[in-house]
């Protein structure tokens, strides 16, 4: 089971593009780093406040000794006003105290109605500490003196200065919002930054993508020349295997024309032999029936090894112009019957298809039409998201019931076909199998026959 | 009838023209698509067949340059794989009909003479003027039902001045279109091929059926039928 989720994990990784694996890679780095930045920022803020706050209480310390007048007898005296007008103003958050064994002698006048719970210290000792004081806390600082009067007696006393730590929290707090705001500003202008170099350093793959998408639709032959030098191997391989295939295309294709030359020369000359020969005697009208069927097989054998099907890099077809061009032709060749060709074809519709295909598919179909026709030939289309249905229709005599089963078989016995009807079918029939299409026979409003070819566009 | 016939292979180029010299049809051969370029540039041929596969100059650049030249012969092309393609790009070269290889003289000859009837403007096979008709197929001529024996040159006079029927003909004309390109030629001799055609057709002198035009030429003088007042 957790196999299985694994390999689910993995796939979605491996499936992800290559800038949102850097983006997320980026972005847990930077959030990782600025966290910890943050972190360290705000411990070492907060010792550095620790300190001068400790300074800040020590420097009052400093001032109340100044300020204090120690008697012979051990007592103090103190003035009625300090330096520090906090001192003197009730609950404003800086307060000081002078104990001597554990009883307050002097405190301040700001200290009015409150009471702090003081830490004891030793003598000669100085602490700095958190006390509270019902619900507040403050940071304060015992601080011990011993004062020696002339006849060398000695007396004990701690200070206690004490600060609230309203406003100390008010600092942390503003510091800590400046430096949120400062640290998500910083990773976010990181971010985008690194969204833009991400692009800019992408650029490339998307142009290559592009490039084969142009090679797809025909619109070019090959990848340009220009890419950085990490992908020229690539770009170079995907040329290097463009031209193979082109060239391995080109050599099937003359392989099969020197093949058909080579053998139908010999037999063109072998069948006119007979026909000089020929007359009545059965002999020989058996051999020219076995001649015939040799070519026959063979033209249609030929013609299926030449059929391109379906693959991937195809150019589109001007499909309309094919086969209006394929109509002129044969308006030449069957210029007796004056055809009226009727075509309603939307002349910039395409097909991705090899042209050489295109043009047995519709030539074979175009001549059956015009053959057979009267005088009226039309083609038209009907088009949906993806397939084409090209309707070829004339007003001829039709075909004969009997035979319309057998006539778009493929690869039916060359022998049971009758003669004139057949092969271009057969031939035109395996093509659109190549294709993934279907190939019907309708029945024309004229009366003759209607070939309907459906053809996937893509 | 003459014909120009293009074509690299020879055992089938010389069985080709000795079928259709069977069929009284005066053939000059090339063996190349350069011979052939200049022979139809150079000759006034009634039909040229065109193998598309051709060394030197291929089929289809032949037919391109003797459109160029505004020679306008019918042109009937062989291919030997049939390739729609191939003969989509032959007719609109120029070219008027296609035969792929291998072929059946009689399907040769077939087209041949129906090109030649469909430039002269003859939409019947069997060439009919008067009482007289001639079957390019058969080869038999006859006068009001009755079997004419013509020889071999009457028989392309005829032929010719049939397809042409209406038309002043030249003597020169006659001489380029039934004789083939290295013969003998001796104008004199179609002065009297006219006389013996103008003696087996018309034997009681009531047709006169070829005028002579002083200087000029010959004209078939009887009227073209076509299919529907034969029958």
């Amino acid at each position: 089971m957790a196999e299985v989720t694994d390999s689910i994990y993995r796939d979605k990784v491996k499936a992800l593009s290559l800038s949102k694996r850097l983006l997320l890679a980026v972005s847990i780095i930077l959030t990782i780093f600025l966290g910890f930045t943050a972190f360290s920022l705000n411990n070492a803020f907060k010792a550095s406040y620790d300190v001068t706050q400790h300074k800040q209480l020590k420097n009052h310390i400093y001032m109340l000794l100044t300020a204090a007048e120690f008697t012979e007898s051990g007592t103090i005296n103190m003035p009625s006003s300090l330096a520090e007008p906090a001192f003197s103003t009730p609950n404003s958050g800086l307060y000081a105290q002078i104990v001597k064994e554990n009883s307050t002698v002097w405190y301040s006048d700001s200290l009015l109605g409150r009471t702090l719970a003081l830490p004891n210290i030793q003598r000669q000792q100085e602490l700095f500490s958190t006390i509270e004081s019902g619900s507040d806390k403050l940071l304060n600082l015992a601080y011990s003196v011993v004062w020696e009067n002339s006849k060398g007696q000695q007396y004990d006393f701690t200070l206690h200065v004490s600060q609230d730590l309203k406003a100390t929290q008010q600092a942390n707090h503003e510091f800590r919002l400046n430096l949120w705001y400062w640290l998500g500003g910083t990773g976010l202008g990181l971010l985008l930054i690194q969204i833009l170099i991400l692009r800019l350093s992408l650029r490339p793959l998307s142009v290559v993508a592009d490039d084969l998408q142009a090679i797809e639709n025909g619109a070019e032959n090959r990848l340009s020349q220009n890419y950085p030098k990490e992908l020229n191997q690539l770009t170079h391989n995907i040329n290097t295997l463009l031209d193979q295939e082109q060239s391995r295309k080109q050599r099937y294709k003359n392989a099969l024309a020197d093949l058909a030359h080579s053998l139908k020369t010999p037999l063109a000359v072998l069948q006119n032999e007979l026909d000089t020969k020929r007359g009545n005697v059965l002999h020989y009208r058996e051999t020219d029936k076995q001649l015939e069927q040799i070519i026959k097989s063979m033209d249609y054998q030929l013609q299926r090894a030449a059929t391109e099907g379906r693959t991937t890099l195809q150019g589109p077809v001007a499909i309309s112009q094919l086969i209006n061009k394929i109509a002129a032709s044969l308006d030449k060749v069957y210029e007796n019957k004056q055809v009226q060709y009727q075509s309603e074809l939307d002349i910039t519709l395409t097909l991705s298809a090899d042209e050489g295909d295109m043009y047995e598919l519709f030539g074979n179909v175009l001549e059956n039409a015009y053959k057979y026709c009267t005088n009226r030939v039309s083609v038209s289309i009907k088009t949906d998201e993806d397939h084409i249905t090209f309707y070829i229709d004339n007003d001829g005599a039709g075909i004969p019931q009997a035979a319309q089963a057998d006539i778009l078989k493929r690869g039916k016995r060359m022998d049971t076909q009758t003669e004139g009807q057949g092969l271009g079918l057969a031939i035109a029939s395996d093509i659109v199998d190549a294709y993934q299409g279907e190939i019907r026979l309708g029945k024309s409003q004229r009366g003759g026959a209607c070939f309907i070819i459906t053809l996937p566009k893509r | 009838m003459r014909i120009l016939f293009i074509e690299d292979e020879a055992q089938l180029r010389e069985q080709t023209k000795a079928a259709l010299h069977q069929q009284n049809l005066t053939v000059d051969t090339a063996a190349d698509g350069k011979e052939g370029l200049y022979l139809g540039l150079e000759y006034p041929y009634d039909v040229a067949v065109i193998d598309l596969g051709l060394p030197l100059i291929q089929g289809i650049d032949v037919i391109k340059q003797l459109r160029a030249n505004d020679i306008a012969f019918p042109i009937l092309i062989l291919t030997a794989r049939g390739l729609w393609q191939d003969k989509v790009e032959g007719l609109d070269a120029g070219a008027d009909d296609y035969l792929v290889k291998p072929f059946h003289f009689e399907e040769l000859s077939a087209r041949i003479h129906a090109l030649a009837r469909r430039a002269s403007g003859w939409s019947n096979p069997i060439l009919s003027c008067g009482c007289i008709t001639l079957n390019p197929s058969s080869q038999i001529v006859t006068n009001d039902d009755i079997k004419v024996e013509l020889t071999a040159y009457e028989y392309r006079l005829l032929h010719f001045l049939m397809l042409h029927a209406g038309e002043v003909v030249s003597k020169t004309k006659l001489t380029d279109h039934i004789y083939e390109q290295d013969h003998d030629r001796d104008s004199n001799v179609i002065e009297v091929f006219v006389k013996r055609l103008r003696a087996k057709l018309d034997p009681y002198k009531q047709l006169s059926p070829i005028e002579t035009l002083r200087g000029r030429g010959y004209r078939l003088n009887l009227s073209r039928q076509s299919e529907s007042t034969l029958s």
